[in-house]
């Protein structure tokens, strides 16, 4: 088979099992009844699946490194509800841009430091 | 599929704007031309002179945001790539990421209701440091608006970036792990490409804390529903 063809093919495939894997696990969650998203259900199978030996991640890998790395494309027209709220951006835009530039200084501050000292300790407290 | 021009039109010129932008970003390197900030801008940049509604824009696009429950599934290779250092370093970890996540969600809830923020945008806006596949579903709990959530998600992840390589110059951090945490858990997808500019080990810890920040605050949301 032509290579191209052959790589599509392939990528293709792996792409339809990540699917199968997602809808099979909102179909677990509906069974069940269980609160959790249908990705995150997918998710937890193909964990278990990793820690059988039934499916090795490098059968999966450039599916799900093409999923990742184009994830922006995926939410995008979520950001285009924007168009909706122009006049609560007209009025609370800049409340809202200060409350999540500070908060993330705060979120990166607060992390960073806790996983340092927490390194740092265990390093000192190691044998 | 919608076959009415308008809608058509709206996906095309997504795929399009999507594509473009991440070529001459690829080529160019500067940040303003990132598809995270150009893309939104050329897409608003059309539709509000034409009066477009998000309804309307989302007849044929709205399939796309479908693509975030495989991207889920996705996630549980990093998971399992990165377990040989999650096994060694979990305890650090796993209190980063609730150290940060209180701050996030904490932070925000208190800085919402000090500037008045109307409730619906206060509640958006408490998932918003997680990754979008996980912060929409969070943001539906918690009976915010899940698109307004992806947008203050977009903001974070812009300014974190930024904020991130700053704040690397001014705190005293000597391990790897602190570096990627940092912008794992503060700025989820944008910080995950920025610190593996920093480094490979920065760069596979941010992934890894990304989706497990996403996960932890998933399972998290119905004790915060109880709380908000």
């Amino acid at each position: 088979m032509n290579p191209v063809i052959h790589k599509t093919v392939r990528l293709l495939a792996e792409l339809a099992v990540l699917l199968g894997l997602f809808l099979l696990g909102g179909q677990l969650a509906a069974w069940f009844g269980w609160p959790i998203p249908g990705g995150v259900m997918g998710l937890a199978l193909l964990l278990v699946l990793f820690a059988t030996g039934a499916v090795k991640p490098a059968t999966l890998q450039r599916g799900a490194g093409l999923l990742m790395a184009e994830m922006l494309l995926f939410f995008i027209p979520a950001l285009m509800s924007l168009l909706d709220y122009g006049s609560l951006l007209r009025s609370e835009g800049w409340r809202i841009l200060l409350v999540i530039a500070l908060s993330t200084l705060l979120v990166m501050v607060v992390t960073a430091v806790t996983v340092e000292l927490v390194c740092r300790w265990r390093l000192r407290h190691e044998p | 599929m919608n076959l009415e021009p308008m809608s058509l039109f709206w996906l095309a010129f997504t795929l399009a704007a999507y594509l473009g932008s991440r070529w001459l970003y690829r080529r160019t390197g500067r940040y303003l031309l990132s598809p995270l900030i150009l893309v939104p801008a050329l897409l608003l940049a059309v539709a509000v002179p034409l009066h477009t509604a998000y309804a309307e824009y989302a007849r044929n696009t709205h399939w796309l945001m479908g693509v975030l429950g495989p991207v889920t599934v996705a996630f549980a290779v990093p998971i399992w790539q990165q377990r040989a250092l999650l096994a060694r370093h979990w305890p650090a970890l796993l209190v980063g990421m609730l150290a940060g996540s209180v701050a996030s969600i904490g932070s925000s809830w208190a800085l919402a209701r000090g500037l008045a923020l109307d409730p619906s945008v206060s509640l958006s806006l408490l998932p918003r440091s997680i990754t979008t596949p996980f912060a929409m579903p969070v943001a539906q709990d918690l009976g915010g608006v899940p698109e307004l959530t992806a947008v203050f998600v977009m903001f974070t992840g812009v300014l974190g970036a930024v904020f991130g390589g700053i704040l690397l110059r001014w705190l005293p951090l000597r391990t790897p792990l602190a570096r990627g945490a940092l912008f794992g858990v503060g700025a989820h997808g944008a910080g995950v490409s920025r610190a593996r500019e920093v480094g490979h080990e920065e760069g596979s810890v941010a992934g890894l804390v990304m989706v497990l920040t996403g996960l932890l605050n998933l399972f998290a949301a119905p004790l915060l529903v109880m709380l908000v």
